[in-house]
Formats: C-alpha cells, sequence, structure tokens
C-alpha cells in the first residue's frame, strides 16, 4: 500500500489513534483509585486547615477528619461542622471562575457569621506565576479572623500596602493578577452572602 | 561548527544542543514558557524537567515509526504523540506525586505548547534513528533547562529574595530588601532573555573567531 494514498493514510490515523488513546485510558484506569483517593485527601484537608484544626501529617487527616468534623446536608449543599477551641466553626465548598479555569476552594466562617476562619484552595487553573500565587500561604493566611462587613470583603487591588488589620474587611490582592483576585473576592462574597441567609434561617447549628 | 569532526555523534549532538544550537538562545523556541515559569526556581526545574522527558520520550517514538507515518498527517501524529506523552505525565505525577501535581497545576498541561518537542521532532527525529533522537531530546531539553534555570535564579532572587522558596536576600538584608517586582512579572524575562541570547552569542562569535585563528582552517558555518 502507498505510504501517501487517501486508504492508508486514514488507515493508519485511525489505528494510531485507537492504540494511543488505548494506552492512555489503561493508564487512567490503573490509576484511577489512587488519583480519587489522592483527591478526597486533599480536600479534607482543605476543609481541615479552613476550619483551624491542625494536623501534622497526610496519616492523620481521615482520622482527625472523621473524629470531629461532621457534615450537615442543608439545601445549599453540604456544610461542614467542627468545633474548634470551644466554637462551632462553618466550612463549605466554594467554586468560581477563575481567569482560566473554576478555581475550587473552602470558607470556613464562625457561627455568627462574623468572621472568616479560614480560607483553603483545593484547585485552579490560574496563571502559574502570576494568579497561582492565591494558593500561597501568605495569600490566604490573610482571610483568617477577617471581619465580615456588610458587603462581605473586598480585595484591595493596587492600593494594597500590607494590610495586617482584621477589622477592616479588607485583604491584598496578588500583584499581577487582577482578575484572579477579583474572581477570589466575589466567590468569598457569594459564600458568605449564602452563610449568611443560612444562619437566618437557623440552618447552621 | 568548531571542533565538530573530533567529535562523535552523541557528544556532538550534547554539545550542539546544549550551546551552539540551543533551543533558546539560538533557536529561539520555547519562548512562552520561558517568559512564564522563570519567576521560581522549583517551578522552572520541574517544567524543564518535564519538557526533556517529553521530547526524548516523543523523539524517539516519532522516529521509530518515522518510515510509517504518510507525510500529510505527519504533523497531526506528532501533536497526537507529545500530547500522549504529556498527559501521561500527568497521570503519573496524580497518582504517585498528588504535592507536586498540585503545586504544577497547569504547568504540566503548557508543556505541549512548548514549540522545542515539535522543533526537534521535526528538525532531528524525522532522519535519524530512535536512539540517538531520545538523546537529541533529552539534551535539548537541558540546554532550554540550563538557561531557564539560569534566568529563574536572577528572577526569584531579586523579585521574591530567595532561591527554590528559601528566604536568601529577604533574610540576609532583612528590611531593607526591596522585591523588584517587575522581576516576578512576565516581561522581566524578555530583558534578561535578550541579555543572555546578547551574550552567548557574542561568546560564540569570539569563540568562532578564537578557534578560527587558532586552526586556521575555514569551518563551516553553525545551522
Amino acid at each position: 500500500m502507498k505510504r501517501d494514498g487517501m486508504l492508508y493514510t486514514v488507515l493508519f490515523t485511525f489505528i494510531i489513534c485507537i492504540v494511543f488513546v488505548f494506552f492512555l485510558a489503561l493508564a487512567n484506569e490503573l490509576t484511577k483509585d489512587r488519583v480519587a483517593s489522592n483527591n478526597r485527601l486533599t480536600e479534607r484537608s482543605a476543609i481541615l486547615s479552613a476550619l483551624g484544626i491542625a494536623y501534622t501529617s497526610p496519616d492523620q487527616v481521615d482520622s482527625l477528619y472523621d473524629a470531629q468534623v461532621s457534615t450537615l446536608n442543608t439545601d445549599q449543599g453540604p456544610v461542614y461542622k467542627a468545633t474548634v477551641e470551644g466554637q462551632a466553626r462553618y466550612a463549605a465548598k466554594v467554586a468560581g471562575p477563575g481567569l482560566w479555569g473554576t478555581i475550587r476552594a473552602i470558607l470556613a466562617v464562625d457561627e455568627r457569621v462574623e468572621r472568616i476562619e479560614g480560607f483553603q484552595i483545593v484547585s485552579h487553573n490560574e496563571t502559574p506565576g502570576l494568579g497561582g500565587r492565591i494558593d500561597e500561604p501568605w495569600f490566604k493566611a490573610q482571610f483568617r479572623g477577617e471581619k465580615i462587613g456588610p458587603q462581605g470583603i473586598a480585595v484591595l487591588q493596587g492600593s494594597g500596602k500590607g494590610d495586617p488589620d482584621p477589622e477592616n474587611s479588607q485583604l491584598d490582592a496578588v500583584t499581577g493578577a487582577s482578575r484572579t483576585s477579583q474572581a477570589v473576592q466575589d466567590m468569598v462574597n457569594k459564600e458568605i452572602s449564602l452563610f449568611k441567609s443560612l444562619r437566618d434561617k437557623g440552618g447552621l447549628q | 561548527m568548531s571542533a565538530a569532526k573530533k567529535r562523535g555523534p552523541v557528544s556532538e549532538i550534547l554539545v550542539q544542543n546544549l550551546w551552539w544550537n540551543n533551543p533558546i538562545f539560538i533557536q529561539v523556541l520555547g519562548i512562552c514558557s520561558t517568559l512564564a515559569v522563570t519567576n521560581n526556581l522549583t517551578n522552572t526545574a520541574i517544567m524543564t524537567i518535564g519538557v526533556s522527558l517529553t521530547t526524548a520520550f516523543s523523539s524517539m517514538s516519532l522516529s521509530a515509526m518515522n518510515k510509517l507515518i504518510p507525510n500529510k498527517v505527519r504533523m497531526i501524529v506528532q501533536v497526537l504523540v507529545i500530547s500522549f506523552f504529556v498527559i501521561i505525565i500527568d497521570i503519573v505525577l496524580r497518582a504517585y506525586l498528588p504535592d507536586i501535581s498540585r503545586s504544577l497545576g497547569p504547568y504540566v498541561g503548557l508543556i505541549i505548547t512548548n514549540c522545542i518537542i515539535m522543533g526537534r521532532a521535526e528538525g532531528f527525529a524525522r532522519s535519524n534513528p530512535p536512539l540517538l533522537s531520545f538523546w537529541d531530546g533529552l539534551t535539548s531539553g537541558f540546554g532550554y533547562m540550563a538557561v531557564l534555570m539560569l534566568i529563574a535564579v536572577v528572577r526569584e532572587l531579586l523579585g521574591f529574595g530567595s532561591l527554590f522558596g528559601i528566604p536568601l536576600l529577604s533574610a540576609l538584608l532583612g528590611a531593607a530588601f526591596t522585591p523588584w517586582t517587575i522581576m516576578i512579572m512576565a516581561p522581566s524575562a524578555f530583558f534578561l532573555v535578550a541579555l543572555v541570547m546578547w551574550g552567548a552569542k557574542t561568546l560564540q562569535e569570539n569563540m568562532k573567531i578564537a578557534s578560527k585563528t587558532a586552526v586556521q582552517t575555514k569551518q563551516g558555518g553553525a545551522k
């Protein structure tokens, strides 16, 4: 058969696609369980960190999670509850459109939805080195203990000066990542209003 | 190239890819990732290792099936093979090194967009045997790695004051250290790549002149 003939070209392309896709599917299938358990671990670690429950090694995550975190099924999806330092704290999954893809995170608030207790990123596709820096500790640490204002929180762009004040409901954005910072602000505020409506309905208990 | 005749193909490929025909400062390929990832040494290291492995394996498999690939769909098959290896790397990282996979996030996918991989597939693997193509791909990746690491050292040190995330300049100078913000952002890599190109090309010219006067023989061109 001629190498540049129509039939050979079509057959070759067809077969080569089947072969490569077969191996990809095989690799995906073989690692599926591992990947799923890794993802569950990532999510649980993020929930623990957001709620302020300290753990030292990944092995502790599952046992700590089972012992301390209870799941409330509300009409707005699952809410994770834990009592830390004598205070009830609530966490929920948040997701919002970032610049390139969905940003998934965990947001934890106190019982009266007056302060943010923690914020952890589960996954994102933001530009490495720019928007991707929302996953850096300094950015996430800003949320802990920040007072929730009437409008939620504001992520300051351009005017952020390393704001250390937890009372003013203001956080610093990531330099060079206005859109990502805006996206984080929007998704956090949306979740805060959900938490508030849940609180007003008596859903947080 | 200078002294080329004395070396065997294996060391000749190494020298070409690392220096005389470096993917970054001579071929000017893979510039997008050079701008994107070099503000952080850890990410740069992992990205360049990923590119080296992908280039090596895709060059090897494309060279092995070279005789079978119809000309009309050559590039489509190249893209298929390259993306296959990138996805395999992604799957392996997600299953066995979840922390690295998480910190890399979109980097792994970005390997596909690296022009060096297709450049080597077209420029070398098409007309060379599989093992030599593997070596060519790997060393091309190393040439890319060398330049990116150099740029990343400058950018991370001046932009964050750290190396591999370990505070260095910022710890040493304390409050006197002011992060040079543009170093964190992509444009600074433009200037640094240009400086590297300038330096490397000047050095290469000088080396060529030096070897010409030393040997007093006519040398072939760089390409």
